[in-house]
Formats: C-alpha cells, structure tokens, sequence
C-alpha cells in the first residue's frame, strides 16, 4: 500500500507539472495580454505599456517566466492578481469551497437519480426501461445551460418566493445556503446523472446473465439479497468508473452553472481572470482544477480496488 | 406417506422457452420418479432437455427469458408448479439444492466464499454470526477444502476450479436438502478433478441419505453413481432402466449410439 501512495503521488506530481505548463504556454499564446486588456479602449503610448509589462515580468522569456512562477508555487507562493494586487489564494480559497460545495451537491444528486433510474430501468425491463431510456437520450440532447436558464425562469415566474438568484453565504445561513444551492446542483447534475443511468443500467443488465445470479437464486435467497449483494456489488465496479469521470467534468460545469445562477464560485472568476488576462489567478485555478481531477480519479481507483478484491491499487 | 413414496414425481413435464426472438419447445413431456435416498442418472447429447428439465423442478428460468411450464411436480407431498415464488423460495437451497456445471462462473467474484455459504444459512437455518460462522467452516472441511477457516475468508478467484465446485457443493448441502441435483456438475473440470468430484457427491449422498438427480452427456460419469438411468432425447425420456440393463442391454436405438460414442480403452483407436 506504502509504495502504491508512492506511486500515485510522483504520478499526480508529474500530471499536474504538465498541466501547469501546457496552460501557462496556451495563456500568453492567446491574442493579446493582461497590459492589453487593462489598457481596454484606451489608447497609450507603446512605452507605457512596455513599462507595464516591465513591472509584471512579462518581458521576460516565457520559460524564465514559467521557472519563476513555479519556483513560488512550490513554496506555496500563488502570486498577487493583477487585476486586485490581493494574494491569489486569499482570493480563491472562498471561490473554490463555493465550488466544491456547489459540486459535491451535484455528485449526490447526480449518483441518486443516475443509479436509481438505471437500476429500476434494468430490473423492471418493459415501459419502465422505455420511459427512462426516452428521458435519458432527451436529457442528454439538452445542454446543460439551457437545463440552467429554464429552471431559472420558470422558478422565477412561478415561484418567485424562491428567489433564486440570490446567493447566500454558508455562514451567514447554513440551510438558507444549502437550499440556494439545489437548483443550481440539480441543473448541473441532470447531464451526468444521464451517463450514471446509462452506464447502471448496462452493468445491472451484463450482471443478470451471469451463472452466480442464476446460482443465487437457486439458493432460495430473498431478491434483496441478490439485488444488493449480487446484482449491486457486481456492478459497483463499471458505475464507479463512470462517476470518477463524469464528477471530474463537473468543474467545467459549473462555470457555466455557476454565471446562470449567480453563484460567487471558482467558475465565474476563471472566466472574470480568462478575459483581463490574469495570469496568477488563472494558473491557480488550473492548477487547483487538475489536482481536483486527479484527486478524484486517484479516489475512484481505490473505491474500485474496495469494491472488487480482484483489483490491485 | 410411507417412506416408499418417491421424494420427486414428475408427470408430463412440459417445458416451453419464450424468448423475445423464438419458442422453444424444450421438455416435451417427461414423467419419471426418484425415490428417497435414490440416485437417478439423466443422460443425453446437450440440447436434449435434461438442464432444462432440472430448472423447470426449481422453477428457475434464465434472466430475460421465460419458460412456460404444465405437467405437475410433485415433491415430498407439495405441488410445485402452482406453488407462490414465495413459498417456492424457501424450497429453493433448503429442500432442493442444485450444483450447476461451471464453478468458474458460479461463484460471486466480489464476496468471500466464506459470505456466500452464511447467506444460504442465514437464509433457510436462522444460524448468523458466529454460528453461521462455525457452520461454513465445518461445511468447507466436509467438502474437503484444506484450511477451512482461513480458506472461508478467501474470494473465489483465488481457488482452482475443482475447489470452487468443492465450495459450490457445499452451498448445496448446507441445508441439508432433500435432493440435490447436479447439472453436469464435473463437464467442465479436469478429468483427475472430476473424479475427486464424483466421490465427493457418492460419499455426501450416503452420509446425508439424500436424493440426486445426476445430469451428464458422459455415461462414464453415471456409471458406479447411480442406480437408474433415464435416458433423455429431443425433449423426451426416450428409454429408463437400471444402469446394470443400460450397459448390459441397450434397447434404444439412440441409447446404443450414445453407448457406443464413449470413448474405450480396450478397443482399437486409441491415440497413439
């Protein structure tokens, strides 16, 4: 187990070194940079702005800039914003626990309706397997922005009371908070929780053929028993496999999510930071992403490895 | 009832699978009995019916399918056929077990083997925890696993496919059922195994008194097992007799083909 996590580290180091690198090179090969955008409509002098960039570093050689920028990191240095000259990490840390909570919520909901629906489609077979299966491939053809602005309209119209658009922070109000938060989830959640079904509904149904269920069965079990020990645990491996993905793409979810509702999150100030060209903040929320992903993937493998004795971590 | 009443009496056993794609007329009426403690041997070519007959006594059908069944099955003084799944449940595993024939599939991979005989007890005996425990390791040694009470903690990829039919016998006779029936419980292991496995069942059988209904493709297998052989042949019994007459006396055409089909060592056509 000891050389497994030792593995898995100097494997997560070296994805996120890569990552780290790719997104810096992508963000200064975009049109334009942060003293452009800053600069906005104004029009300065040529030495003005190369005084700017003097004082940001950005005359430097990309990979000096690079090396510099790492060399902080690594001593847990994100950097100051360009645009709020506030320290990154005091800026992100409460956007991304928004995020993170947004997120989870989103996981819960997706995993309940994702399995439920692909188990009952499954097991009961005839009008109900008809009926999910229509709404899963309608769901799926259904961006999720377009989910978003739906329930905020049609909340807004015919429950006003709800009040969507107002985010609440955590501390100010615990369950005011949670509950500001389930619309939000539930329109992220709807895409994943499709592939969730799906995916259950295939394994339930690859399990059902197998010789131990018929086995089982002959043993004179109760259906729960075969369902939950048999069925359920056999299929575990496949849905876990699936969640770890979809959860990973949750992040790129909610940025969108996250503008439609109005949410103070990670997603809204990676897009604020993309467009003025905020390298700091940009490279934190990136780097912050992948770990996010990797950390879930390294979870869903051990989750995997629990479930089935017949994997090695 | 005197104990002369067969434990299993089965009268125009039909059996028809419907699936989405076709019918099959798989039984086409058999009737046959086996008597308490009796051993009785179903022979024929894959395809005849004799699985399908086994599962048409437990009533058990494969996933997605259907299989529609007349006649009647009488068992220990029970119709079987009009019985509710919930009482056929608890026949199931405790009065009639069943060994089936591939122990590489049979067993859960994800549960210990040790779990998947506590659930049957669980089940059918009321035995749990530690008893159950006890029960399972005495059973795993009764079917001659080594080490039972570590082995009991161990999941099925990690036994050979003879010990993981030891286990699925096991499961079968943990309730002490009345009949067991194996359907072709040795098609798919080692010759050696095999016979490992054949004593295995002689020797259950003669300690627990038990009925078996012993299905196989191979006469080898039925001879020196059982007293009577009904021989099965496109969904039908075509001929029953002792296994002495059978071997002595053929009167089936089809019997004599299936006689003549296994393989001999003291006739020509040996491999070199």
């Amino acid at each position: 187990m000891k050389r497994v996590i030792l593995v898995r580290s100097m494997w997560m180091a070296a994805i996120l070194l890569g990552v780290s690198f790719v997104s810096f090179m992508l963000m200064r090969a975009l049109p334009g940079d942060f003293v452009l955008a800053a600069a906005g409509a104004q029009m300065l002098q040529p030495e003005v702005l190369e005084a700017m960039r003097r004082d940001l570093g950005l005359n430097q050689p990309l990979i000096e800039q690079y090396l510099s920028w790492l060399g902080a990191v690594l001593k847990g240095d994100f950097g100051t914003s360009f645009v709020t000259h506030q320290p990154v990490l005091h800026e992100l840390w409460p956007r991304f626990l928004v995020t993170l909570e947004l997120a989870l919520i989103a996981a819960f909901i997706a995993l309940v309706m994702g399995v439920s629906t692909g188990l009952v489609s499954a097991r009961l077979r005839g009008a109900a397997d008809w009926i999910v299966r229509l709404y899963n491939g309608f769901i799926l053809a259904v961006p999720n922005f377009v989910v978003g602005t739906l329930i905020v309209l049609l909340v807004g119209l015919y429950f006003p009371e709800l009040a969507v658009l107002s985010y609440t922070p955590f501390l100010e109000d615990p369950l005011g908070n949670i509950a500001g938060m389930i619309l939000p989830a539930f329109a992220l959640a709807l895409a994943i929780s499709v592939t969730i079904s799906e995916n259950t509904r295939a394994a339930v149904l690859e399990v059902s053929n197998q010789d131990f269920v018929m086995v089982a069965r002959a043993k004179g079990l109760l259906p729960r028993t075969i369902l939950w020990n048999y069925l359920m645990r056999n299929a575990l491996t496949p849905i876990i496999t699936v969640t770890g993905l979809q959860v990973a793409t949750l992040l790129g979810g909610s940025i969108v999510i996250e503008t439609i509702f109005a949410i103070p999150g990670m997603g809204q100030y990676l897009f604020d930071s993309i467009t003025s060209r905020d390298y700091p903040v940009i490279q934190a929320i990136v780097l912050v992403a992948a770990a996010c992903v990797v950390f879930i993937n390294t979870l869903a493998d051990i989750a995997y490895a629990t479930a089935d004795a017949r994997v090695e971590a | 009832m005197t104990a002369s009443d067969p434990i299993l009496s089965v009268r125009d056993l039909t059996a028809r699978i419907v699936s989405r794609k076709q019918i099959v007329d798989a039984v086409k009426g058999v009737s046959f009995d086996i008597a308490r403690g009796e051993a009785v041997g179903f022979v024929g070519e894959s395809g005849c019916g004799k699985s399908v007959t086994a599962r048409a006594i437990m009533r058990l059908a494969p996933e997605g399918t259907r299989v529609e069944l007349g006649g009647s099955v009488h068992f220990d003084g029970q119709e079987l056929l009009p019985m509710s799944e919930a009482a056929m449940r608890d026949v199931r595993g405790r009065r009639i077990a069943m060994v089936f024939q591939d122990p590489m599939t049979s067993l859960n991979p994800v549960i210990t083997v040790g779990a998947q005989i506590d659930d049957i007890l669980r089940r059918h005996t009321g035995l749990s925890g530690r008893a159950a425990r006890a029960r399972t390791v005495e059973l795993l040694d009764q079917v001659g696993i080594p080490a039972p009470a570590q082995r009991a903690d161990d999941y099925p990829h990690q036994f050979s496919g003879g010990m993981r039919q030891r286990v699925l016998i096991a499961i079968a006779i943990s309730c002490d059922p009345d009949l067991l029936i194996a359907d072709e419980p040795t098609t798919a292991l080692d010759v050696t195994v095999q016979a490992q496995i054949l004593r295995l069942l002689l020797r259950l059988r003669e300690e627990r008194g038990m009925s078996l209904m012993l299905i196989t493709h191979d006469f080898g297998v039925v001879a020196g097992m059982v007293e009577r052989v009904n021989v099965m042949y496109g969904g039908r019994i075509v001929e029953a007799a002792s296994v002495d007459d059978i071997f002595r006396a053929p009167t089936h055409d089809y019997t004599r083909a299936l006689l003549a089909a296994v393989p001999r060592l003291d006739r020509h056509g040996v491999a070199p």
